[in-house]
């Protein structure tokens, strides 16, 4: 039992703005209120419900691909000693499973989704969760790119897509539908990409990028999944992609989705010397759209890996860059290039990137429906998101940075005219109570009575990068995990798995093109329920 | 489709068949007809028998062939004379580079004749570039043929808890890397270790005279379901059950895919993560030897 007192309660999700009240903690779930138990004092602290991060890349055998072939930046990294209650570890761009979870947990974050697994390697990822402590945890199927799926709707045969999507998510004990560069990916196992929406897929007569976009966010819909298709457009990074966006957007009328890592898919210009920011173009858009949701994917200046199964991008970001290039490739599935990366400030095209990320925040102006993400590694660490809090909050300090631009990037941004500065509340809305909704988590992001004991308590601070960054104390499921930047308590998390309903039958029909494109056998693709820890069926 | 360095007719006696020569795919109906493969190695394997084309180089000589190959792949100029020491010729490595730009899908396998040989992790890095550099004119990939068992599950699990695949030093109570230091082997023949737990290996019969004479020296424990040549220098040898047989567990494939391994019997030895747990919570019972703050354990 536990009661937090005196301090200021942020709760979006209830409409509690700032309001001096208790909260009362029993059984790892908010109650109304407790007799006995230990209270924390938290004047002069506000209180927030757990971070809740929609979108990054935390497990699976791209990001460990990633640690194997960055071992440069695991020796610089900050450094996590074995001691009586944690586990040694190593933090930066690619942090150890274990650091994961006391990073997240030491920066208020209670909830963490993975955004892109294959079936193949879901049996990986699911091992690396296990070794994730303290954080609760999700997972996205990668799916746009599935050739069983792919060739039934080049067939036209939706119905049975339907049913091979809800098999093989529960397959991979999911969470969701991932969809990456649709048809892309497949494209880039003849070496090629899909650029444009309405060109077939390389490998398939019919079949277009658009189409797989429309029916996967239908089939989404169809099977009442409690988080929208998650949707990493074509031509990421690209100048000039705005239009692939803004079409993109165009085939998901009449569904729901959520647009990832929005930042890369909002620029201008023709080639790297003319690219410009359209975050206005996008904004305006998307606030007129309702059934969509975003991730900003912003950029900080630094080292960092960058790690999607955009492969075709990759490339790209190889032949850019001339550094190190890890590609994998997921039989019928996927695949999956790793590229380490360096935002520099003096660069041009980096800068616009950086400017990018904080426009659509300050623009889109529904907070409900834009959520604060690096796309971790990829913009940057998300142990650098306080940076960006106090980035959004403080408009006199971000015109500051923005001065310090290249000169030639400024007439490419509309960064330095925005006035807009986030409050604490709009702060909880997008780091956890706008997440929490869009993921269709209950009992997440909010304090109500019956949600689950996730809190931060931060020491109130004007400058929101220290407040942010060091908590004073974070409760997750009712124990106090971090108090005053020490990990007291290491508990593991749950892992929430969706289970859609499908017709038992696909099997017969899923078994022998299994058989025919598969080198694995059909009984051991399935994720077995025990491998999952904490495993937690919605 | 190239072999590089390794023999899998015998050393993989699984992979024509099961993931690349023979399988009828999608795109290649016609299986082992679809395909063309080229085995480069430095003499003639069994495995020469399954190739279209088969290149015998001189041994030490891959880093010189794969850079000559490099540069006639980007279309640059090569000294006869320096190719001429691989044991081929220009026109045969012209030709090779010709007909893996005119593939739709390369890849290049490469074993331990090319990754254990003059050059090592240098020849790996040439390989991988090699391949790099080809999707400029068609798709390529590279991947290592790896050996011993679950050595791939082992690097992948060092991975995601230590930051690092292999040459782990965790003595300041987090992890540091330095192959050619913290390695086993190396570790070994300095005679820096005064204990050694083996699990799941036989460097009793694989590594260097100097490596195994301290094996001997200190307190060695095998974890094995057989007696191995490791065992017969161990003061403790441990029967444990076979995975994948009668214990279960996960293997991964060379590609880093698990794959889940069910027991078809059962064993009256313990599994090695049983005897591992438990030769752990002994240790734990044990008084702490570096003391820290309060007289509590440090570590």
């Amino acid at each position: 039992m536990l009661r937090i007192t005196g301090g200021k309660v942020y709760d979006p999700a209830n409409n509690i703005n700032g309001v001096i009240k208790d909260i009362c903690i029993d059984g790892g779930k908010i109650v109304a209120d407790v007799d006995g138990g230990r209270t924390i004092d938290a004047t002069g602290m506000i209180v927030f419900p757990g971070g809740v991060d929609i979108h990054t890349h935390v497990a699976g055998g791209a990001l460990n691909f990633a640690r194997a072939l960055t071992p440069e930046n695991q020796r610089v990294a900050a450094k996590f000693m074995h001691t009586k209650t944690t586990r040694a570890g190593i933090g930066g761009p690619t942090p150890t499973t274990f650091a994961t979870g006391y990073l997240y947990a030491g920066m208020g974050y209670t909830t963490v989704v993975e955004a892109a697994v294959p079936v193949l390697s879901a049996k990986h990822t699911h091992e690396e969760l296990r070794d994730t402590p303290i954080v609760d945890k999700a997972c996205m199927l990668l799916m746009a790119n599935n050739e069983i799926m792919l060739d039934l709707l080049e067939k036209g045969e939706t119905e049975r897509a339907k049913d091979v999507v809800a098999w093989l998510m529960w397959a991979a004990k999911v969470y969701g539908i991932k969809a990456v560069n649709p048809g892309g990916v497949t494209a880039w196992k003849w070496g090629k990409d899909c650029k444009q929406l309405h060109d077939p897929v390389p490998g398939y007569g019919k079949v277009t990028p658009g189409q797989i976009i429309g029916s996967l966010a239908q089939i989404v819909d169809d099977l009442g999944l409690p988080h929208p298709m998650h949707l990493h457009c074509n031509n990421l990074g690209a100048p000039g992609n705005v239009t692939t966006t803004l079409e993109t957007m165009k085939c998901l009328e009449g569904n729901r989705a959520h647009m990832a890592h929005l930042q890369f898919h909002a620029y201008g210009g023709d080639d790297w010397h003319t690219m410009r920011s359209e975050a206005t173009q996008i904004a305006d858009y998307f606030n007129a759209h309702p059934n969509l949701t975003c991730d900003a994917g912003a950029v900080l200046f630094g080292n960092s890996v960058t790690i999607t199964a955009d492969g075709p991008w990759q490339h790209l970001l190889f032949q850019l860059t001339g550094r190190k290039w890890g590609n994998l490739d997921v039989e019928n599935e996927t695949g999956c290039g790793i590229v380490p990366y360096t935002y520099k400030g003096s660069n041009l095209v980096n800068a616009v990137q950086w400017a990018v990320g904080l426009e659509l925040l300050l623009l889109i102006t529904d907070p409900w429906r834009i959520f604060l993400t690096t796309d971790h590694p990829n913009g940057a660490c998300f142990w650098r998101y306080p940076e960006i809090i106090h980035l959004l909050m403080n408009a006199d300090f971000r015109k500051e940075r923005v001065k310090k631009l290249p000169a030639k990037a400024l007439q490419r941004i509309v960064l330095a005219e925005l006035d807009r500065e986030y409050s604490l509340y709009e702060i909880a809305i997008i780091t956890s109570a706008g997440p929490a909704r869009a993921l269709g988590m209950k009992q997440k992001g909010n304090l109500g009575v019956g949600a689950d004991a996730d809190v931060a308590i931060f020491n109130q601070n004007p400058d929101g990068e220290h407040m942010f960054r060091y908590p004073r104390y974070v409760i997750k499921a009712g124990e106090i995990a971090v108090e005053e930047g020490d990990i007291k308590n290491v508990h593991d998390g749950r892992e929430f798995v969706v289970k859609p309903v499908y017709d038992e039958k696909i099997e017969d029909f899923l078994r022998p093109v299994f058989q025919q494109q598969y080198t694995m056998s059909f009984e051991n693709y399935p994720v077995e329920l025990e491998r999952v820890h904490g495993l937690e069926i919605v | 489709m190239i072999y590089w360095g390794g023999n899998p007719a015998e050393c993989h006696p699984r992979h024509f068949t099961k993931y690349s020569l023979m399988q009828k795919g999608k795109f290649t109906p016609n299986g082992r007809k679809d395909r063309t493969m080229v085995l480069v190695d430095i003499r003639e394997t069994p495995s020469a028998k399954a190739a279209d084309l088969f290149l015998q180089i001189r041994p030490g000589k891959d880093f010189e062939m794969l850079s000559a190959l490099r540069a006639i792949v980007k279309g640059q100029r090569v000294n006869e004379e320096t190719v001429a020491e691989t044991g081929l010729t220009v026109a045969q490595l012209q030709d090779l580079a010709a007909q893996m730009k005119a593939a739709r899908f390369g890849i290049i396998f490469f074993g331990m004749g090319l990754s254990m040989t003059r050059g090592k992790h240098m020849n790996s890095a040439q390989i991988l570039m090699l391949a790099a550099e080809m999707n400029a004119f068609t798709k390529f990939v590279a991947m290592p043929m790896r050996g011993h068992g679950n050595v791939t599950g082992a690097d992948v699990v060092m991975r995601y808890t230590t930051g690092y695949p292999f040459g782990v030093n965790l003595c300041r109570g987090y992890p540091r890397f330095n192959p050619g230091e913290f390695s086993t082997v190396d570790l070994l023949v300095r005679g820096d270790n005064d204990a050694c737990l083996v699990l799941g290996a036989d460097p009793g019969a694989t590594m260097p005279q100097p490596a195994i004479d301290h094996l001997a020296r200190i307190p060695t424990i095998t974890l094995d379901p057989k007696v191995t040549h490791t065992s017969r220098l161990s003061r403790v040898h441990i029967t444990t059950a076979v995975t994948g047989i009668s214990a279960p567990g996960t293997a991964y494939r060379m590609d880093e895919i698990p794959l889940p391994l069910r027991p078809a019997l059962k064993s009256p030895y313990p599994t090695d993560e049983e005897v591992v747990r438990r030769i752990r919570q002994a240790v734990a019972r044990r008084p702490a030897w570096l003391p820290g703050r309060n007289g509590k354990a440090a570590i």
